[in-house]
């Protein structure tokens, strides 16, 4: 065909400060007309070293930066690490604070996927409503934290052997009703957008990843799980008694974006059921064992992950018998999701390029530390 | 719950597939000769008795002496993980064999640990410094890397009985 129109490839900045990057984040992309056909990131302006800090605190002490690191979901955050403390220094925890960190991590999650659906939708050009009822769900959960730990975003809840503090008395109640209105939200939500013509044509087949590639690209979470493998850490290797929870692993098949928006919908179903199990079955007892304050754990390695909001959050830290860990390492999960970026994104439009970027849920504050 | 690989199991099956790529192996990890390390994970990750489709964690560790790099792999199907690590010697020039070519995700942590601690991964499609800028001074996560501002330790004074872990060679960063 002799109509083509000539075009020569043009370098468009996607950031780093634009509303659709979540945070301090740049996509150089290379386009030719409207078609991408290069990507590349730039990331760091959030630099802060926290794997070089840690080195030199003592092992309570870190329990703040992992607050920061995905400032998002800093209750998983927090439980990831004690994790790997307590399973670098053998310390169990007993049964009343492993059922309160479930109630805290899911209810994490169900804040954290608030956030991401509302500010995908946004991205999708569902503009300020779809966010705005998130926002509002999200807000009664954020209250429960203020309640418990005294802070909404950076709760610094989960110690070494357990929790900080036992649950405050109206801190059920408060949680029973919120669970009430949860399902009648989402099926607003799903209402709203799912049967969206509009919706579905900026999400459906954007940013398709086989099961395959998903796999090849060390993708996780609701990433690997909305290209059709039923993953989870939580059926995997359950930790703090998953596995006496009654839930299900949502999954999508054509691992595009809409999928990845379906499968964050479902899991706050799920996790609505299980901080409900875990509510009913609250057992009573001490909410933490004692842990000296300067711990030394005997020299050695532990890798411990849990299932955060945005997949695999792993904790990996060395111990030389030193108050301090000798390294300390984390495994973010919507970094590691961003290596598939310019295989999702190259092929498409710029716009699409957006779309994927919000399906990622990235957190700037996870990927640079 | 996930099955952990013990280290000499892994180097029982490395050697088996591909002879001579075992350094040594402890109750935790397995150690990979880094000459064979791209062949050998190539070969753990198609064997379907190991089947380490999924490249979970990559990083590396400072001993002063030599580096490690770690590498955590695991099974969905078996639902196993397996830790397996490669030793990097050379603290002047150190290098390892990239294993982009087995997990195409590893890019992203090579690029970091590359930033981080200076180990050069050859064969990489694109290495570069993914955090920090280029023409950064030095490789903030290795042990002789400046400490905290003034090398002090925030914190653990308070602690009776804690020291410095090592002597510290602090090197100023003009």
């Amino acid at each position: 065909m002799s109509g083509l129109i000539k075009s020569e490839p043009f370098t468009l900045n996607i950031g780093p400060q634009h509303p659709s990057t979540h945070g301090v984040f740049r996509i150089k992309v290379k386009v030719d007309g409207e078609r991408i056909v290069d990507a590349e990131m730039v990331m760091g302006y959030l630099h802060r070293a926290m794997e070089k800090l840690a080195e030199e605190r003592t092992y309570t002490q870190n329990i703040p930066f992992t607050d920061r690191t995905d400032y998002l979901a800093s209750m998983s955050n927090n439980l990831g690490y004690v994790l790997a403390v307590e399973k670098l220094a053998g310390i169990n925890v007993p049964e009343r604070g492993n059922a309160i960190r479930v109630i805290m991590a899911e209810l994490q999650r169900i804040a954290s996927h608030c956030m991401a659906v509302g500010a995908f939708t946004n991205d999708t050009g569902a503009w300020q409503t779809p966010v705005m009822w998130c926002f509002r769900e999200r807000e009664r959960v954020l209250d429960l934290f203020e309640m418990t730990s005294g802070a909404r975003l950076t709760c610094n809840y989960m110690r070494i052997g357990g929790v900080a503090f036992d649950l405050p008395k109206e801190f059920e109640p408060a949680t029973r009703r919120l669970l009430a209105d949860l399902p009648g939200f989402i099926d607003e939500i799903e209402g709203l957008l799912v049967g969206n013509e509009i919706f579905l044509a900026r999400t459906r087949g954007v940013g398709a990843l086989s099961a395959e590639t998903a796999t090849n690209f060390s993708l996780s979470g609701p990433m690997l799980r909305g290209s059709g493998i039923a993953w989870d850490i939580r059926k995997a290797d359950p930790y703090c008694g998953y596995e006496k929870y009654d839930f299900q692993i949502p999954i999508g098949y054509q691992g595009d974006a809409f999928d990845r928006f379906i499968v964050r919908l479902e899991e706050m179903r799920q996790s609505v059921k299980i901080v409900q199990q875990a509510l009913d079955a609250l057992p009573g007892g001490p909410h933490s064992t004692q842990v000296p304050l300067a711990l030394r754990p005997p020299a050695g390695e532990a890798y411990a992950r849990v299932e955060g909001p945005r997949g695999e959050l792993g904790y990996y830290v060395v111990s030389d018998e030193g108050p301090s860990p000798y390294r300390f390492h984390i495994r973010p999960p919507s970094f590691i999701n961003l290596s598939a970026l310019k295989e999702m994104t190259v092929g498409g439009t710029v716009a699409d390029a957006i779309v994927v970027l919000g399906s990622i849920d990235i957190v700037v504050g996870e990927i640079d530390r | 719950m996930t099955r952990q690989w013990t280290g000499p199991e892994v180097a029982a099956i490395a050697e088996r597939l591909v002879p001579g790529s075992v350094d040594r192996s402890t109750p935790v990890a397995c150690y990979l000769r880094p000459e064979k390390l791209v062949e050998a994970m190539g070969a753990l990750q198609a064997a379907g008795e190991t089947d380490f489709v999924h490249l979970t964690n990559l990083c590396g560790v400072d001993f002063w002496d030599h580096f490690e790099v770690v590498y955590h792999v695991q099974s969905f199907v078996q639902n196993a993980i397996a830790c397996i690590k490669a030793d990097v010697l050379d603290r002047e020039r150190p290098a390892l064999p990239s294993v982009c070519p087995v997990w195409r995700g590893a890019w992203m942590q090579e690029c970091e640990t590359y930033d981080l601690f200076g180990i050069r991964f050859e064969g990489h499609p694109n290495l570069h410094r993914i955090l920090l800028w280029d023409g950064y001074p030095g490789w903030p996560l290795r042990k002789d890397f400046l400490s905290m501002p003034g090398g002090l330790q925030p914190g653990l004074d308070e602690f009776s009985g804690t020291k410095r872990r090592l002597p510290p060679p602090v090197k100023v960063v003009e």
